[in-house]
Order: structure tokens, then C-alpha cells, then sequence
């Protein structure tokens, strides 16, 4: 029996450990890389005009080099296998590091928790149709397709593949390959029942869904009944977007698809499948690869266009270069450099660690977490590896009150900027950076910086909260006024931080208590509404174009009422619904005019303290193999992960 | 004999039915289905999740359908088919998940029970026979650290203290240059060393509770009074010792049977998550936490049979090596 339970606290301190870790992703320069007069599209509302010539004119073909790893593989020569254009590798802007041309081989291997899910892999795999260099840069190039071009009103964008794109098995990559996407895939009721959000109009729940229509070969077309300017993020990083909602490979899929394949052979697949008798669609969606499923075993044979093709599943999954990948370097060496990924499973985070010491690892960033930054920085040298401190591309726990709790005397009193301000005021937000960060973050500019006691006690007397005899808080229905933090278990700094907020909320007279629930209690109960107060993080303060600003957090009904548009939840306020409006805004706009609508909403969060952004620039520990090139510590941990194909052993 | 064996086996049906009830009941309790951890981990991570696919997931993992409904296609597919279902987490076929780690799972465990016997028994005996002698003290001491220090802090300690002292890190079974390579007696011999490790970790609280068990039946039957009387009547001690009282004494090792034949499949789920092993163990854990139904009922399943079979099985060797219960049994 002890056995037993210590094997359940153990396992759950490990999870969390893990989940930590998987929080930890990364971020940019986005703060510091506010002016949008040095954005290309500054000029006007026509973004992106034709920025494929630089692509295009580098390398002559004919000089074009691969890895020996294909030398006698009998393929066709590689300048037959890459585009006519091939891009310029352009994953990271020039401020993350100087280039180097790599030189070929050697395998990367990582670790993960999660029997199939790699996020280091993954991510080194997506490839979205266009990219944005450092995942949110100021610019948007192209990069699976050859060039795009937006209507000056913002609703229509026109896209170019690349000619002589190959799928990872040498089918050539068309138009057809999108059509087969749009019209039989998203377009078929049967296949998608919930048409997809993003690609109504501006990502609106009312908007229609867009038009598309195919010009040649190459080129087709996508528009909008009214402007969506933020439709090329929506294609280059949101939700870690990559090619596969838009593009899938016909070839190899119009076999399981109804309209294409011979009703008999079909049915063969079904059942071989194992599914019910003409239940074609889940035989599609289980052979069908989204991006995030680049490791899974359906993968095995699936043709591609990310730098790797999946050779095993297993314990260990291993990736191999994929002979048709469509990037090279200046010197026309095609990429990626490494030849081969693998990852290997493994029980817990401890061991990550073990193994990272023991130089097994060669990049991990999901499951390094500050705490254990000293611990694998004393054997730097010894195991072989390097510990880049990248920044976090978004905050890491961020306070909420649930504005629209279901209790008169608590929505009276929450509702109150000034108690709001006043909470805020009293947060030590240095405190919070050295004890939670260990250092590694700063007291965010968005809300106050600096603690005062004194103006928040007033606050709070003005808001009416009265202290009774113990000194605590009465609230406005004559009982002490508590705040009972419930906060997800998948997370242990979220109770770091909670331990840390009782005690700088004390001197104010306020009870506050804090409970850890299980991560699915805990989603049950935010979605329901009966969450008073929780910690979670938001990506919206950094990755500031996501319409995550905690808005589903900390007012459950008025996030409910926006997006049914008026048939859910409740109406919110009128500040309130100004700032759904500016953030709803930056679907609309060109990403120029988005950055200043960004300073608005910040803004409007400082003004009313809707929740609390207590840090900054948080840290975001990566451990890479010392000889990796090609790395470096500036930007989100994840823009230098995104830029995988990149990276070379050094010899 | 017949009769006992045949109504024995019979009495196992319903109580396997009822087992696999309880057990498909008890994964669902939580609140949520894997559906909602998996798309919860997606959203967290920061991906877009598709309302379409996650519609196209629930049918595909048929979690729209009524519980009893799973239940009866779960039981139809293995009673008729022999398939246990497609464990959500890992995307393949249960047995292939669990058949892959089988092996080796049951290697450990099995050269743990016999190391635990080979050391066991004997210090038992030496014990009983030595009462209060200082060895005996000095086993004693030794058998309830093992008792009450549980196994993965052992561990812990274990891989703290050889990487420290040695720079070794204890990352897995195998060293990674033969991870992968394909079984061969290179590959065994890489091994062994490495499994040294986990068997005498998982080998070390079941050799001190062995030892105490041992000792305190041996000390039983020595002062009864066959005992006496066989010495009066001069058998040497050597035969007399392991002629009764120790066949009476290693009993409970026959009845445990019925729990050693489980834990030969799911190993030290703690244990090999701490030495990071390859084992079952930990796949039944993680299968029941993130709500894996199939994986984590169809393993819970099969170590219920083999319970129920490891305990018809000692039944009928106790039979078989002790007529006291043998006349019992063919009574019942």
C-alpha cells in the first residue's frame, strides 16, 4: 500500500515537473520590437507584395549539393528533386545569430514523456505554407509556397507553389493537392462538421466561409467577404500552423477518400481498419496527417513535405532526412544538415535530466525547467552540452478573479476597478520574479511595477471592504471576503506562485486560500463557471496576435457571449467589450497596423486590471549539444527550435 | 481432484465478468475522457484543435456511444477476436503496445523471484535454526530495511550514488549504442550488469519479507513435536530439517503463487519509472491516468485472470504437496 501511494505522489510531482517543463516553451523579441515604422508594410495596407524574388535568385541550379547520406541511393540528382525556386532558408531573423553553412550528418536525438508526441520533433517538422522568421517576427515570407500577394482591401490572397515541389515520395506538389484539401476535405460535411473557425471571415463565428478557386497549376486563390489581414499569421504561426489543413497529398489519399476510390477496394481498407462497415470518414481521418501528428505511426509512409520522413515508431521513434525537402542554404547545399532525429521515451523528468548529464540529449527544450537550470549548468562541460537561456513566448502564471463568478456580492466587488487596482498594487512583483523566476523574468510594464500598501488599503476601503475584529476583510454580503484559489496540478509553479500571493495579499486584510485540483477538474470547472480564482498562463501578453489574453479565465460568460456572438454568457461591460473589440481587431489588420493596435490592448489591460500580468521577459531554458551551430539565445526557445534543418554538428 | 479443479474453474467466469465490469466502470469515473486530456494538451501547448477533429476522434474512438455500449464492443472484440482494442495513446493495437514490453518485463521479474528464493529461503532457515544468534540479528536488521524502505527511493539513491561517485549515468536497460540493435548475445551481455540494478532493487523488500516469513513458519514447526521426536529418535539434522519442517515452511510461497504470476506482467510500475526501464509497469499507470480505456482495462484484465488462475494454480499445488489441505479441498 505505501508502495502504491508513493507511487501516485511521486508520479504526480513528476508530472508536474514535466508539465512545467512543457509550459516552458520560449519567446521573442516581441517587446522590444515594437516599431512598426521599420516593418515592410508600413507604407500602407498592401502587405507582403511579391517578397519572393530574394528566394529565387540565389543559387543557380546545377550547383546544388546533398548529404552523402543519399550518395548511391538512386535518386534523381538533387537538382531535380528540389523546386526550380528553392527557398533560402529563412527560419530566424539576422539578430538571432550569423549564419554559418553547415556541414552534412550525425543524428539529433531528443527525449519525450508522451508515448507518441514529440514537441521538439514536432516542431522541427512543421512547415507552414508561409513563416514569419522567429515564429512572430515582423515580416511574413513565403516559404512552402513561392509567393503571395494580398488585395489592397485585405480580402483576397493569392498564392503561388513552388514549381517542381515534391512530396517526400517525388510526387510533384499542385494545385490539385489544394483543391483536394478544400473542396473534398474541408468543404465535406462529412469529413469536417464543424467548419473550421480560422477560415471564416477575419476568424469570425458569424463570417462565411472563404472562397476558393484555383487559377493553374500553381497558382489559386483564397478571399473573404470582408477584410482578414490577420489571415497570413493565422497561416504562418498561429496554433503552430503548418502546410497540412490546406495542402494534402492527393496521390496517396484519394484511395480512402469515397469519391475517388473504387467502392470495393474501399471497403477492403475499411474493414482491414477495423472500422464499421462503409464508414469511410474515420477510415480518411485515421490515414489522413495533421501537423500534429508528424510522429505518430500513421506517418509511416505518408508523404510529406517537412525536412524528416518518419522511418519508426516504437519506444524509439526515428526520422529520416527526406531526399525533396525544398530548402537550402546560400552555398546551395540542400537542408536540413542532420541526417537523422531520434527520440526516445522515457518514464520521467528526472531522468531527462539524468540524461542530459549523461550527454544522451542532444536538444530539449519541453522539460527543462528554471529550478534545475544550476543543476545542468555545473555539468555543462563534462556532459558535452550548452544551456541557452531563450525567452518564454508566453507568460507563466498569470492571476485571475472570475469576473463573472455566479454570486451578486463577489461580482460587485471584483467588478470594481479599484479593488482590482488594489490587488494589483499590493503584489511584490520583484518578489514574485526572484522567487518564482529564480531571477529570470521582470515586473511586466502592462500593469503596475512598483508595490504600495498604503494606496491599496485605500482602495479598498473606498470599494467599502470593511476589516472585522481579526483584521480581515468583510465583504459586501457581511461575510470576510475570501479569495479561493483552485489552480491546475499539471503546473507546480502555479502553486509556487499561490503560496507567494497569500502572503502579499495578507497586509491588505484579504483571506486568500489556495487548493491544487487535478488538470482535468480543472478544466471542467472553468468551463462550467465555478472557478473563483485561479493561476494560469496567457499567451496573448507575448504572442500578442493570439486572442488569448485569459479572456475564457477570468470572465468565463462574457468570452461566452462574444463567441456565440450574443447567444451565450453574458454582455460585457462596456470597457470589457472594447477590449474584445481591439483584440478581435488585430484578425482584421495587416500585421503593421496590428502592432499598434497591440499597445492599445495592453493599454486597456493596464487601465483595468482584468487580470494580473505579474512578469516578463521569462526565461526559457534550452539544453543543446555544445556542437550544435547554428543556435543561439536570443528570441523564443522555440523560433530556434522551429528553425531545426538549420542546425549541423560541428566537427 | 477432477471435480475440485472443474468447479474451481468454473467459479472463475463470473467473477471475471464481474471484474471486467468494475474495471471498465472505475477508468471512466473521472471526470473527462481521454479526449478531453489529449485536446487539453494540445490547447495548452498552444495548438489550434479543430472542433471537426476532435468530433471525428470521438466517433473514431467510439466515446459518443453509451458506457455499456463500449463495454459490449470491447468485450465482442476480445471474446470473438481475440483484440483487445487500440490503446488511444500510444495508436496501436493493445497487444502490441503491451507485447512489446512483455519480455523483458517477465525476465525481471522472473530472475527477481528466483534471486529472492536462492537468498530467502536459506537466511530464513539459517535464521530460525540460529534464533537471536548475532546473524541472525544482523538479517534481521538487513531484512527490515528492505521491508521498510520502499524500492524507488533505493533507486534514487542508487542512481544519485553511482553517478556521483562513478559519473555513470543509469539512463535505461540497455547502454544506447545497443538500443536498438537487434537481440543478440552482445546485446544480453550489455545487459546483464545493467539488470543487475532493478532485480536487486524490486529483489530486495520481497527477499526481507521472504526471510521473515521464513523464519517465523520455520520457527513454528521447529518446536512442535514432531520435531523433538524425530531428533530423539536420531535423524540427522540435516534430514530432519529439510524433510518437514522446511516443506511445512516454504507453503506460503506456494500460496502466493497467485500473486507472484500478476506481478510477473506488470512489474514494479515505481521502480521502472525511476530507472527508467522499458517495462509494463509504467504504461498501466500512465494508461490509467490520462483515462487510455482499453489499454489500461485490457491490462487490468489479463493481470485479473492471471490472479484468478495463479490462485486456482497454488490452490491445486497445496493440494498436490500438502495432504492436510488436499483432504480439505476434496471435501469442498
Amino acid at each position: 500500500m505505501f508502495n502504491k501511494k508513493s507511487a501516485v505522489v511521486f508520479l504526480v510531482l513528476t508530472l508536474i515537473v514535466a508539465l512545467l517543463a512543457g509550459c516552458y516553451g520560449n519567446s521573442a523579441n516581441v517587446t522590444s520590437g515594437n516599431e512598426p515604422s521599420s516593418s515592410p508594410a508600413a507604407g500602407g495596407s498592401s502587405a507582403g507584395a511579391s517578397p519572393s524574388a530574394s528566394a529565387s535568385a540565389v543559387a543557380a541550379p546545377g550547383s546544388f549539393k546533398q548529404s552523402p547520406f543519399f550518395d548511391g541511393k538512386s535518386l534523381p540528382p538533387v537538382a531535380d528533386r528540389l523546386p526550380k525556386a528553392p527557398k533560402l532558408t529563412n527560419e530566424v531573423p539576422d539578430s538571432f545569430y550569423k549564419y554559418e553553412i553547415g556541414t552534412y550528418g550525425g543524428t539529433l536525438r531528443t527525449v519525450r514523456l508522451d508515448p507518441v508526441n514529440d514537441a521538439d520533433l514536432f516542431i522541427i517538422q512543421n512547415e507552414p505554407l508561409v513563416n514569419t522568421p522567429g515564429m512572430l517576427g515582423e515580416e511574413v515570407t513565403p516559404n512552402i509556397v513561392q509567393s503571395y500577394e494580398v488585395s489592397d482591401d485585405q480580402k483576397q490572397f493569392t498564392f503561388t507553389l513552388r514549381d517542381g515541389l515534391k512530396w517526400s515520395d517525388g510526387v510533384p506538389v499542385t494545385t490539385e493537392d489544394v483543391r483536394f484539401a478544400v473542396e473534398d476535405v474541408i468543404f465535406n460535411p462529412e469529413l469536417t462538421p464543424i467548419f473550421p473557425l480560422w477560415l471564416k471571415s477575419a476568424a469570425d463565428e458569424t463570417g462565411t466561409p472563404f472562397k476558393f478557386e484555383v487559377v493553374d497549376n500553381l497558382t489559386f486563390k483564397i478571399s473573404f467577404d470582408k477584410p482578414y489581414g490577420g489571415f497570413l499569421l493565422q497561416l504562418a504561426w498561429q496554433g503552430w500552423r503548418g502546410y497540412n489543413d490546406l495542402l494534402k497529398p492527393k496521390h496517396y489519399l484519394e484511395k480512402f477518400h469515397k469519391k475517388y476510390a473504387d467502392p470495393a477496394e474501399l471497403e477492403k481498407s475499411i474493414k482491414e481498419a477495423g472500422f464499421a462497415q462503409g464508414d469511410w470518414v474515420q477510415l480518411f481521418t485515421s490515414k489522413d496527417l495533421l501537423n500534429t501528428e508528424a510522429t505518430y505511426p500513421k506517418a509511416l509512409g505518408f508523404p510529406v513535405l517537412s525536412p524528416y520522413v518518419l522511418t519508426k515508431t516504437g519506444d524509439v521513434i526515428e526520422f529520416e532526412r527526406n531526399p525533396y525537402y525544398f530548402k537550402i542554404d546560400a552555398a546551395g547545399n540542400q537542408l536540413p544538415y542532420i541526417d537523422k532525429l531520434q527520440s526516445t521515451l522515457v518514464q520521467n523528468t528526472e531522468m531527462v535530466n539524468l540524461k542530459i548529464l549523461a550527454g544522451e540529449v542532444d536538444h530539449s527544450y519541453e522539460f527543462l525547467s528554471i529550478p534545475n537550470v544550476p543543476l545542468i549548468k555545473e555539468k555543462e562541460s563534462e556532459g558535452g552540452f550548452k544551456v541557452y537561456l531563450n525567452t518564454l513566448h508566453r507568460t507563466a502564471n498569470d492571476i485571475h478573479l472570475n469576473l463573472t463568478y455566479n454570486d451578486e456580492a463577489w461580482r460587485k466587488t471584483v467588478r470594481d476597478v479599484r479593488f482590482r487596482k488594489a490587488l494589483d498594487l499590493a503584489l511584490d512583483k520583484d518578489e514574485i520574479a526572484d522567487t518564482v523566476f529564480y531571477g529570470f523574468a521582470k515586473p511586466s510594464s502592462i500593469e503596475n511595477t512598483k508595490r504600495n500598501l498604503d494606496e491599496a488599503n485605500k482602495l479598498l476601503d473606498e470599494v467599502g471592504l470593511k476589516k472585522d475584529a481579526s483584521g480581515y476583510r468583510i465583504g459586501l454580503d457581511g461575510k470576510r471576503f475570501t479569495i479561493p484559489f483552485e489552480v491546475s496540478s499539471q503546473f507546480a509553479d502555479f502553486a509556487t506562485l499561490g503560496e507567494l500571493v497569500i502572503e502579499q495579499w495578507k497586509p491588505l486584510g484579504i483571506e486568500v486560500t489556495l487548493k491544487q485540483i487535478d488538470a482535468k477538474l480543472y478544466d471542467t470547472r472553468n468551463k462550467a463557471n465555478e472557478l473563483k480564482a485561479t493561476i494560469m498562463f496567457t499567451p496573448g501578453p507575448v504572442q500578442w496576435v493570439r486572442e488569448q489574453w485569459g479572456q475564457n479565465i477570468w470572465a468565463p460568460l462574457w468570452d461566452q457571449w462574444w463567441n456565440s456572438g450574443g447567444k451565450k454568457g453574458e454582455e460585457p461591460p462596456k470597457e470589457a467589450l472594447e477590449l474584445f473589440k481591439l483584440i478581435a481587431s488585430l484578425r482584421e489588420l495587416p500585421q503593421a497596423e496590428a502592432l499598434k493596435k497591440r499597445e492599445e490592448i495592453r493599454k486597456n489591460i493596464g487601465d483595468n486590471y482584468w487580470y494580473f500580468i505579474h512578469s516578463e521577459d521569462i526565461a526559457a531554458p534550452v539544453a543543446v549539444n555544445a556542437r550544435i551551430g547554428n543556435i543561439s539565445d536570443t528570441g523564443w526557445g522555440i523560433a530556434h527550435n522551429f528553425a531545426g534543418e538549420q542546425w549541423f554538428f560541428k566537427s | 481432484m477432477l471435480s475440485y479443479i472443474g468447479f474451481r474453474v468454473l467459479q472463475v467466469i463470473p467473477l471475471l465478468f464481474a471484474i471486467s465490469v468494475i474495471v471498465f466502470i472505475i477508468i471512466q469515473l473521472p471526470p473527462g475522457d481521454f479526449l478531453t486530456s489529449y485536446v487539453d494538451q494540445l490547447k495548452l501547448s498552444g495548438n489550434d484543435v479543430d472542433e471537426s477533429m476532435i468530433m471525428n476522434l470521438t466517433s473514431q474512438y467510439a466515446l459518443d456511444k453509451p458506457l455499456y455500449m463500449q463495454y459490449f464492443i470491447w468485450m465482442k472484440n476480445i471474446l470473438l477476436h481475440a483484440d483487445f482494442g487500440t490503446s488511444f495513446q500510444y495508436k496501436m493495437p493493445v497487444s502490441a503496445v503491451i507485447g512489446e514490453r512483455l519480455l523483458l518485463t517477465m525476465a525481471i521479474s522472473f530472475i527477481s523471484m528466483v534471486v529472492i528464493w536462492l537468498i530467502a529461503i536459506p537466511i530464513g532457515i539459517y535464521s530460525s535454526t540460529h534464533p537471536y544468534s548475532p546473524m541472525d540479528y544482523a538479517f534481521s536488521l538487513i531484512g527490515f530495511i528492505g521491508l521498510a524502505i520502499p524500492g524507488f527511493l533505493i533507486a534514487l539513491i542508487l542512481i544519485y550514488t553511482v553517478y556521483s561517485q562513478t559519473g555513470v549515468a543509469i539512463t535505461g536497460l540497455s547502454s544506447p549504442a545497443y538500443a536498438e540493435a537487434p537481440w543478440s548475445m552482445a546485446k544480453v551481455w550489455d545487459m546483464v550488469p545493467r539488470m543487475i540494478i532493478p532485480v536487486v532493487i524490486i529483489g530486495l523488500s520481497g527477499t526481507a519479507g521472504l526471510i521473515r516469513v521464513t523464519r517465523g513458519m520455520m520457527l513454528d514447526e521447529l518446536s512442535k513435536q514432531y520435531v523433538t521426536t524425530a531428533r530423539a529418535k536420531g535423524l540427522s539434522e540435516r534430514k530432519l530439517l529439510w524433510k518437514y519442517p522446511v516443506r511445512t515452511a516454504v507453503n506460503p510461497l506456494i500460496s502466493t503463487v497467485g500473486w507472484t504470476l500478476p506481478t510477473l506482467i506488470s512489474g514494479e510500475a515505481i521502480v521502472s519509472i525511476v530507472l527508467n526501464l522499458p517495462t509494463t509497469g509504467p504504461i498501466l499507470l500512465n494508461a490509467l491516468m490520462v483515462q487510455d480505456m482499453y489499454l489500461a482495462g485490457s491490462f487490468i484484465l489479463i493481470l485479473s485472470v492471471l490472479t484468478v488462475l495463479g490462485t486456482l494454480l497454488s490452490d491445486i499445488l497445496l493440494a498436490v504437496l500438502d495432504p492436510r489441505i488436499r483432504y480439505g479441498g476434496a471435501s469442498a
